[in-house]
């Protein structure tokens, strides 16, 4: 068996700060097969974006910050590599969509001008006009009617949902191995939002893209993921499919979560505990969702 | 029932230079006593101009709007800006960081000089305590707070009025799932206890199933469709509304099969 995409093991975070170590992440075990999409879903502050964070090595530059645990990106340990290393990962093998595309683009350049400097990253010598055609296709990909206009439009002048189509089109054009997608499409509109997710759904299957999902939406994460981690407090605390989870879940703060989603069928506003003890029960890991073995 | 708030062929035009936007066009509806109305639509629907028309921050360009029977003014009296409260979806922009939760709450009974002076402060225990916060949470600042402590402060801010009317501006948007649960469940046992009336605007249908007796939709400035709640989930009449209702991510399979009946009905029609 090749190794998966992503691995994560044990990993923990903290943050030392004038009042002592604050523990963020206490051992969470995490793992990403080659075109799999799964969802890792919890509240805020749970640890979601910080996990996503570590594993673009974005935080381990951070000194206050304090990371155990291993990270491995196609069986290559992230904490060997160099920063130097790590920096070349990024925007190549693997890339990440952010929840607002509007601020996520620079207003003051051309979609155009941002879209070569993504192509940079993977080819530096690319030439303006292989540039352009590549990002002509890559925008046509993500269904945006007249790519060439788009490529000469500042992001001021798309929508919301064109732009975060640019944004789908950038983070693919290099063909990453992991695409990390941090609560993308909330600051959309439904309709545009769920557009935007069953586009990138076509996409991501059609180049065999590894996928985490940060969300926060359970009904996102229903219709977008195959597998699910639910994380609460910096533990896992439920793992499965995803058609699993939501059929069937086990954890009291998975049921909890799902049972405070309101229902297009109606049924009133359950009466639910914020906080609860069973909310730390040990964790419940649905069949054949187990972390894989010590190899890999 | 009758009508607490009327608006009547209400337009609102904005003017940028030689642009000209219709955010509202020639809207009409009622508001009536006790109801929860949902307004409810997407960016640019012009959601979010008519609960601005409603508080009186800005006129509307034609029509009018009625409160009690009564034509509201466009510069509202003290006593119209006491009957009509607003809940805002950030409670943290909403909340004036420098002043105590306690010296929030305690200004709008100054300045409509509701109860006796005296009074005040224990009445500002009291409001705490009826939106599920401890009342010595006064003299903390609003950032000492979570996100759904602040939201329940600024609901409470809208109850020292005693107003007739709220708007809930995306109330629970910014929240998490568990504690927008809470803070829904709160603003309904106020609404059917001291027999408020709401008007919730929303882009979450699957919120406004819960919450609303009728919703209205609307699409790019117009009203497209108001029925009661059961009848927008059941029966749609508009195709934008079977639209918004099949974009909604759903978690169950009741759902999923609710939203693809209306998706056929839809591609029927079509």
């Amino acid at each position: 068996m090749t190794a998966p995409t992503l691995l994560i093991r044990d990993l923990t975070l903290g943050f030392r700060g004038w009042a002592g170590q604050v523990d963020v992440l206490h051992g969470i075990s995490l793992h990403i097969m080659k075109g799999e999409r799964v969802a890792l879903v919890g509240e805020s502050g749970s640890g979601k974006s910080v996990t996503a964070r570590i594993v673009l090595g974005l935080l381990q530059q951070l000194k206050t910050a304090r990371i155990g645990g291993r990270v491995s990106f196609e069986g290559q340990d992230l904490s060997t590599l160099t920063e130097r290393r790590r920096h070349a990962l990024r925007g190549t093998r693997m890339s990440m969509i952010f929840q607002d595309p509007t601020s996520s683009l620079n207003p003051v350049y051309r979609i155009g001008a941002q879209f070569h400097e993504v192509l940079k990253r993977a080819e530096p010598g690319i030439s303006q006009a292989d540039a352009r055609r590549k990002a002509q296709a890559a925008l046509a990909d993500v269904a945006i009617p007249d790519p060439a206009r788009a490529l000469d439009s500042y992001s001021f002048q798309l929508s919301g949902g064109m732009n975060q189509r640019v944004m789908i089109a950038m983070a693919l054009a290099n063909e990453p191995s992991l695409l990390i997608a941090d609560e993308p499409g909330t600051a959309l509109d439904v309709t545009v939002q769920a557009q935007t997710l069953s586009l990138m759904r076509d996409l991501v299957e059609k180049h065999r893209t590894s996928v985490l999902f940060i969300s926060h939406n359970l009904g996102v994460v229903r219709e977008f993921a195959d597998r699910v981690y639910v994380i609460y407090k910096g533990r896992i605390v439920e793992q499965g499919r995803s058609a699993d989870l939501f059929a069937d879940p086990r954890h009291p703060y998975t049921r909890a979560l799902l049972a405070a989603v309101p229902r297009i069928t109606g049924g009133g506003i359950p009466e639910i505990d914020d906080v609860s003890d069973s909310y730390f029960a040990p964790m419940v890991v649905h069949e054949g969702c187990e972390e894989p073995g010590e190899a890999g | 029932m009758t009508a607490l708030l009327s608006l009547d062929r209400v337009s609102k035009t904005f003017t940028q230079g030689r642009h000209e936007v219709r955010a509202v066009d020639d809207v009409s509806f009622d508001v009536r006593q006790g109801e929860c109305l949902a307004i409810v639509g997407e960016s640019g629907s012009g959601k979010s101009t008519i609960a601005n028309m409603i508080l009186g921050i800005y006129p509307p360009t034609a029509g009018t709007i009625a409160f009690k029977g009564e034509m509201l003014p466009a510069a509202r009296t003290l006593a119209h800006r006491r009957a009509i409260q607003l809940v805002q979806q950030n409670p943290l922009s909403s909340l004036n960081p420098k002043r105590t939760v306690g010296a929030s709450l305690r200004l709008p009974l100054d300045v409509h000089g509701l109860g006796e002076r005296s009074a005040r402060a224990a009445r500002v225990g009291e409001l705490l305590e009826e939106v599920g916060l401890p009342a010595d949470y006064a003299s903390r600042a609003p950032d000492a707070l979570s996100g759904g402590q602040r939201q329940r402060v600024a609901i409470a801010r809208a109850l020292a009025c005693q107003s007739d009317l709220v708007v809930l501006d995306e109330p629970t948007s910014a929240l998490d799932v568990l504690v927008q649960a809470r803070v829904l469940k709160l603003l309904n046992d106020l609404r059917k206890d001291r027999g408020l009336t709401y008007v919730f605007i929303t882009h979450d249908l699957s919120v406004v199933r819960n919450i609303a007796d009728r919703v209205a939709v609307f699409e790019r400035g117009r009203l497209v469709e108001l029925n009661p709640t059961e009848t927008i989930f059941s029966d749609p009449h508009h195709p934008y509304t079977r639209r918004l209702i099949g974009a909604v991510p759903v978690v169950t399979a009741d759902e999923v099969r609710l939203r693809d009946r209306l998706m056929e009905n839809e591609n029927e029609r079509a």
